[in-house]
């Protein structure tokens, strides 16, 4: 026990919750909002149930506002493209989230009830078929409206997933691969 | 910067170990509980999860479907033990719990697997009234639906506990891996787990504080005696109704939860002291501990 909680266990924890919160972003715009992961200099996702409209406001951790457009939606995936003026913070490092083990560590960056960049940890519970044919990250994490379209990450600060629903109290997130497939399809036909 | 990596994966290697021995156990109508292969041939379940008179099917890990028998119960601890013919599978890696301390990191892992984490958040559920470690820990971690009588596990994957949530009201619990050994020791050695009794029916009573003060109690309640059943162990020892059962063998009776709390399996054939104040006057009485008649 103590060798796997060594003294720096902890200032690793922090480190990597300042990465996820640098990366994480506010989405605000007409009928929905939440929260977004920079994947690119300028490109954000999110849900397709925080970016409602085809403009929507993107903010940064930095307090910067910046309006984006909606370059692509896929509501049944729930998952979004926005397309911001490109910045100069470092865009999120994605892993295999095939790997993800139940009772691996995770964490998630969102702005639950409005509390910007809230960190909550938990473990992953398991691995649900969702209704688009693929299965959900499940999480035993608290997670609250406003949590949408942010980050679950993994101890190495890798974005494992996107956190999208609560469901009997656990957090369901789209899992990275999903996502990453999404934004491939998606990016290359628009630029 | 490893050591968060080491403990992520320590936890996921703890599920995936724990994983290994536990069962879908189908006692009653649609949400299947955990059990947990303790011994050969013995799983552990929450009793509550298994309705009585009820054929009880296991689901293996593999998908194998089994038919098992409850061979033993203990209401007070919420555990059943079923007996079932299991091949190929291993037997729970069961830890000695004893240094499990308040602020350990535990997992509750139901079949599937699926986890839950968080750590020990009180060595008895008691809140502390007893003067010895319980029977019963509070972890402070959700037991989603279907994770009763599945294993609390630390972070080496060894099963120190069985998770319920039908043992309390108000708090998840898991019953210490000890106790739920004394309890299969009693299947082994005597095909069942007997049941402590007393024979007497109580109400919960507030003690005045004049008699607290002089029985020198700090128990704000105890419970009084309303029924004896004729010749039971506390017929025979002379208890009557309307005596105030204040402790039972040092421990503290302050509601009739605590009697089942104090009367284990192993009480049975035992001569207890039973404190009770009898028209404001305190004494003493042995009573001998018999075992609950069968039913019917």
């Amino acid at each position: 026990m103590s060798g796997l909680l060594a003294a720096d266990a902890p200032a690793h924890l922090a480190w990597i919750a300042d990465r996820l919160r640098e990366m994480t972003v506010e989405v605000s715009g007409p009928g929905g909002g939440g929260a977004g992961v920079l994947w690119a200099p300028d490109l954000v996702v999110t849900n397709a149930h925080v970016a409602r409209a085809p403009r929507v406001r993107v903010g940064f951790a930095d307090d910067r506002q910046v309006e984006a457009s909606l370059i692509a939606s896929d509501r049944r995936a729930d998952l979004a493209l926005l397309r911001v003026p490109p910045v100069e913070i470092a865009p999120a490092a994605s892993t295999d989230s095939d790997t993800l083990r139940v009772g691996a560590l995770v964490v998630a960056v969102g702005h639950p009830l409005g509390l910007r960049r809230t960190l909550t940890a938990g473990v992953v519970h398991g691995f649900p078929p969702s209704r688009s044919g693929s299965r959900w990250i499940q999480a035993d994490l608290r997670l609250a409206p406003g949590n949408s379209g942010g980050p679950l990450a993994d101890t190495t600060g890798r974005v494992v997933g996107i956190n999208t629903m609560i469901a009997g109290g656990l957090a369901l997130a789209i899992p990275i691969n999903d996502v990453r497939r999404f934004v491939a399809a998606r990016a290359a036909s628009v630029t | 910067m490893t050591s968060a990596v080491d403990l992520s994966n320590a936890l996921a290697g703890a599920v995936e170990r724990a994983a290994g021995s536990l069962f879908a156990v189908h006692g009653r109508p649609r949400l299947p509980s955990t059990g947990v292969l303790w011994r050969a041939g013995l799983i552990v379940t929450a009793s509550h999860t298994v309705e009585p008179d009820r054929e009880v099917t296991l689901t293996a890990p593999d998908g194998r479907t089994l038919s098992a028998q409850v061979a033993g119960r203990d209401p007070g601890l919420d555990i059943a033990v079923l007996r079932a013919e299991v091949a190929g599978m291993p037997a729970a890696d069961v830890h000695d719990d004893s240094e499990l301390r308040v602020g350990h990191l535990v997992l509750a892992v139901g079949t599937g697997p699926r986890a839950s984490a968080g750590i020990v958040s009180a060595l008895d559920v008691r809140g502390g009234r007893q003067r010895e470690p319980g029977a019963m820990l509070a972890v402070d971690l959700t037991l989603y639906p279907g994770f009763s009588g599945g294993p609390l596990v630390d972070v080496l994957g060894r099963v120190v506990g069985i998770t319920t949530s039908g043992a309390s009201r108000h708090l998840q619990c898991a019953v210490r891996a000890s106790a739920v050994t004394r309890l299969t020791d009693h299947v082994v050695r005597g095909g069942r787990i007997p049941r402590a009794y007393l024979g007497i029916g109580t109400q919960p009573v507030v003690l005045p504080n004049d008699l607290r003060d002089r029985l020198g109690l700090t128990q704000r309640t105890a419970v009084i005696v309303v029924n004896v059943a004729p010749e039971s162990p506390a017929a025979a020892a002379g208890l009557v109704i309307g005596d105030v059962v204040v402790s039972i063998a040092g421990q503290a009776i302050a509601e009739p939860g605590d009697l089942v709390a104090v009367l284990q399996p192993d009480r049975v054939g035992q001569a207890v002291a039973v404190s009770i104040a009898r028209g404001g006057e305190p004494r003493q009485i042995q009573v001998t501990v018999g075992e609950r008649p069968a039913r019917g």
